[in-house]
């Protein structure tokens, strides 16, 4: 006898949904397929080969969620997890203030498939050991480099996800990335850096296209560069911010307070609220003028562009700060109707089939400008010039900042000059993004991915892509990163 | 719903079971040393804020990993399917690794079999709790919280582990492990209070005790006073030097160490830290959450690792253990910091002690600032005040702080017991509230 297809187990679990009078349920069934290949100082230190199979079923009883999952994809184990996600939903109902409604969405019948060039669990593991052992060897070929590490990584989600409602989406998403860093120690200093790939949704031509070796050979050198560099003179200087560090600034002073569950309270116990509450939207000035930022979760190749979201809600473009003024939420179809919007966004992701969907950032990008990037450090006097992620930390509303970078250059007189190491910024989101004066034209763009965004408890991780061209902020607080200021 | 919703509970993988399938793994391996561990979890959380129960999730996942090697050459392969066909796919896969993979320097062979201690690792009031004791005490912090017309948001969770690993020289460990957390953040306007716990024991999370806690935190945070950054004495309850520590225990990595890339490089058999305190590994300990063997299929022991300030122990992995000739290897599961002399009764009388003072509740997304000498950063959060005159006089606004543990502890003067210790960002612990000196704070935010 063959064994049911995930069609048949679907329509299984939501007939048991639907007779228990539960008014909205789902169900996702998931096959995630992960290889992570790890080398530290010139050896391959492991390689994992992960498959990861299960479903979650989410029900929605009287205006509560219930939600159970589980590993076990059988005749026996579908129901049982279907009738326990309704006692659950039950149990929430009975304690239940204000019932929750869901946004209106239109049904769906869909199949998204990342396209791609090469199929990276097709390229022979040699191939992939051999590139990460020469990359390490590249490394270790810049005198002072003492330490080296480099990785791959590949995923392959096959979902199915299908709602009470009528949605069914299939879903064979693909994802990949790779690494290396260098670290180079000099007297009794040591100082990293590294090269990353974006995570991005393309096969093996992401690693191939990306240049480990030449890469390698940059970023040894600028190792040792930092490790040898001046340390920065605490002060206020003028910042010019690359795409792959401003990645992580737009992350976290625009993604996470554009959140809406957190603007509502949902994740106060953990990752907290937002400085952007709902009165602000519409009115409040984020950001100077040359500040748009773009939630897109229709571009190609970016993470959270996964066709529809966990709610069965087709992915969207829409804007989160225009013109300097915040003018949108990332939401999901619970929260979308609080503040009265008629749809979701589409932006409510779980992190596997075992985890209940919760509203994630989207792929939040700052809009090209007309400026050249040198044009940007050519009027600055005294700044600094940073690029990639270092030392970051927030606080729970995303008012303060702090970051480093992995890479500062001083800039003197419209010109870059030498390296610095231990740079610190640190500001107020509203405040730094109101000294932004500047932002690179498009041929600056680079879009760079995040796969360990933490949210909701338990702990989930949150997947998006970030955006950016180079962009210029006036008078920034710098510290020096190695003790007290 | 009732009591007996814990009977949806599904049944974990037996002691039995496990061994069939690691001899099913071993049956089907053709490699020199074959390794398998098994991970099979059921958790479930009861997640509320604004007063309402947001979240109820129940999850079973059951791990299964393979690790194989030829000669030195290894590859790890997993699956959640446990049937045969399942399993034997995952053999494959982990040779198919090992067989490609270059030799692998570092490789050891499993440990040898040994007799792991026996931990009261699990209490049948958790594996017990299922969504309705959970909902329970939901209720119950929520109830609280409405009636001083505050808002709580927090998470009620259970859940049981079944540990196995097993290898094909005749090791093999099986333990189950459960443990229950609740935490809570209480919200009064702009000010938050919050209190958390962890605990093999679900009777043991002191639901009522902190929930109260946590709403003398949130109300007393109310009026709120602005600071300016600087370097103050601090007060830091038992959470916040948690968090710092937790960053310590990180830096104690022994290749690192060997390499000179490490916050402690080179010191070993030196003081790090006021010659006072000591941290050991207490795995007995009923208050912490102590394992009988590590993934690598070793013991878990009892272990000291700041011995009266002198760093004694570094976080070896098998291959750093032999080459330095440690053995055997000591564990931190279960962290315990201690303050030699004699402790104030509470955190009340570290105030009613200090003449000014920052009171810290909790730190915030703590991250390494300079790894060279531990410098970190971090925001207060969820109750920080200020202290004069051995009173708290008022909330101030939270506070970034830029210091490293290796120069904050180099002093305490007045310290408490330890006490249970857990946030969001750390693991359980048992440490004392302390009184320091000199810590720098060196931004504040708006609220």
């Amino acid at each position: 006898m063959s064994s049911p297809t995930w069609d048949e187990f679907a329509e299984l679990a939501l007939k048991r949904i639907t007779a228990s009078g539960a008014e909205y349920g789902d169900i996702r069934i998931q096959d995630s397929h992960t290889e992570q290949i790890d080398g530290e100082d010139r050896r391959i230190a492991s390689i994992r080969d992960t498959q990861d199979i299960g479903f979650g079923i989410r029900v929605l009883y009287h205006g509560a969620w219930g939600f159970a999952a589980s590993s076990i994809l059988s005749l026996e184990e579908v129901p049982r997890v279907a009738d326990l996600a309704v006692e659950i939903a039950k149990g929430s109902a009975s304690v239940a203030l204000e019932k929750v409604r869901l946004a209106q969405e239109p049904v769906h019948r869909d199949r998204v498939v990342t396209p791609y060039r090469i199929d990276p669990f097709s390229v022979a593991l040699e191939k992939k050991t051999d590139l990460l052992l020469t990359t390490m060897e590249t490394l270790h070929r810049q005198s002072g480099v003492a330490r080296s590490s480099a990785s791959l990584w590949a995923r392959r989600d096959r979902k199915l996800f299908v709602s009470s409602e009528g949605t069914h989406v299939e879903f064979d998403l693909l994802a990949g990335q790779g690494d290396c860093t260098a670290t180079a120690l000099y007297e009794s200093r040591f100082a990293s850096r590294s090269f990353n790939t974006p995570h991005l949704r393309q096969g093996y031509e992401l690693i191939e296209d990306a240049d480990l070796q030449r890469e390698a050979s940059r970023v040894a050198a600028q190792a040792v560069e930092k490790v040898k560099a001046p340390v920065v003179d605490a002060g206020q200087y003028d910042l010019v911010l690359d795409p792959e560090h401003l990645s992580l600034t737009i992350h976290e002073s625009c993604g996470h307070p554009s959140e809406l569950d957190r603007a509502l309270g949902y994740e106060a116990n953990y990752a907290g609220t937002s400085f952007l509450t709902t009165e602000k939207l519409g009115s409040f000035r984020y950001g100077s003028s040359h500040v748009n930022l773009v939630a897109d979760n229709t571009e190609s190749d970016t993470l959270a562009a996964t066709g529809y979201d966990d709610d069965g809600v087709s992915c969207q473009k829409w804007d989160v700060i225009r013109d300097g003024i915040f003018v949108g939420y990332c939401t999901n179809r619970e929260v979308a109707l609080k503040i009265g919007a008629t749809r979701s966004r589409g932006s409510n992701r779980a992190d596997g089939w075992g985890s209940v969907p919760i509203v994630r950032i989207a792929n939040i990008g700052l809009e090209p400008g007309s400026a050249t990037v040198d044009q940007l450090i050519a009027d600055v006097k005294r700044g600094i010039y940073i690029e990639g992620h270092g030392s970051y930390s927030i606080d729970q509303r995303r008012y303060n900042f702090q970051f480093g970078g992995d890479a500062f250059w001083l800039i003197e007189h419209g010109r870059r000059t030498h390296m610095l190491r231990d740079v610190i910024y640190h500001g107020i989101t509203p405040e730094f993004w109101r000294s932004c004066d500047g932002v690179a034209d498009r041929s600056a763009r680079r879009r760079y991915g995040f796969i360990t965004c933490g949210k909701g408890q338990p702990g989930q991780s949150g997947w998006m892509t970030h955006a950016a061209s180079t962009a210029r902020f006036r008078q920034v607080q710098v510290i020096r990163g190695e003790g007290q200021s | 719903m009732t009591a007996a919703s814990g009977k949806s509970w599904p049944r974990m993988t037996s002691r039995e079971e496990f061994r069939f399938l690691s001899d099913l793994v071993f049956t089907r391996s053709s490699a020199d040393q074959t390794m398998v561990r098994l991970h099979d979890h059921h958790a479930g959380t009861t997640r509320f804020a604004n007063n309402q129960v947001v979240q109820n999730v129940d999850t079973r996942r059951g791990l299964l990993s393979v690790n194989v090697a030829f000669d030195g050459r290894h590859g790890t392969a997993s699956t959640t399917d446990f049937t045969a066909g399942a399993i034997q796919d995952a053999v494959m896969r982990a040779e198919r690794i090992a067989r490609v993979s270059p030799v692998d320097p570092e490789y050891l062979p499993p440990p040898d079999p040994c007799a792991f201690p026996m931990r009261a690792t699990v209490k049948s009031e958790t594996v017990g709790a299922g969504p309705a004791r959970r909902l329970e005490y939901t209720n119950e912090a929520i109830s609280q919280c409405r009636m001083e017309n505050l808002m709580a948001a927090g998470v009620v969770s259970s859940s049981m582990t079944v540990v196995g690993i097993a290898a094909n020289n005749g090791l093999f460990g099986y333990e189950h492990r459960g443990d229950a957390r609740y935490s809570l953040t209480v919200q009064a306007g702009d000010a938050t209070g919050w209190s958390a716990a962890a605990h093999r024991s679900i009777d043991h999370l002191k639901v009522q005790e902190r929930t109260l806690a946590a709403i003398k935190k949130a109300k007393s945070g109310r009026d709120v006073q602005e600071l300016s950054e600087g370097t103050y004495p601090v007060i830091l309850e038992p959470a916040a030097v948690a968090g710092l520590w937790a960053w310590l225990i990180r830096s104690l990595d022994a290749k690192s160490y060997a390499k000179g890339t490490s916050p402690v490089a080179g010191k070993l058999g030196r003081h790090i830290v006021d010659e006072r305190l000591s941290l050991r590994n207490s795995p007995d300990h009923p208050d912490l959450l102590g394992e009988g063997f590590t993934p690598d299929g070793l013991p878990s022991i009892a272990s000291v690792w700041v011995d009266h300030g002198v760093l004694r122990q570094l976080a070896h992995s098998r291959f750093t253990a032999k080459t330095d000739g440690v053995d055997p290897i000591p564990t931190l599961e279960a962290p315990a910091l201690s303050v030699e002399g004699l402790p104030v009764a509470s955190i009340q009388d570290l105030v009613k002690s200090a003449e000014r003072a920052i009171l810290v509740t909790n730190f915030w997304y703590i991250r390494p600032v300079n790894d060279r000498n531990l410098v970190l950063t971090g925001m207060t959060r969820d109750g920080t005040f200020l202290v004069e005159k051995g009173e708290v006089v008022s909330a101030v606004k939270n506070f970034r702080f830029h210091e490293s543990p290796l120069t904050a502890f180099q002093q305490v003067e007045a310290w408490t017991r330890p006490m249970e210790a857990v946030n969001s960002e750390t693991g359980k612990m048992l440490v004392p509230a302390m009184a320091l000196p000199r810590f720098t704070f060196s931004s504040v935010t708006r609220f």
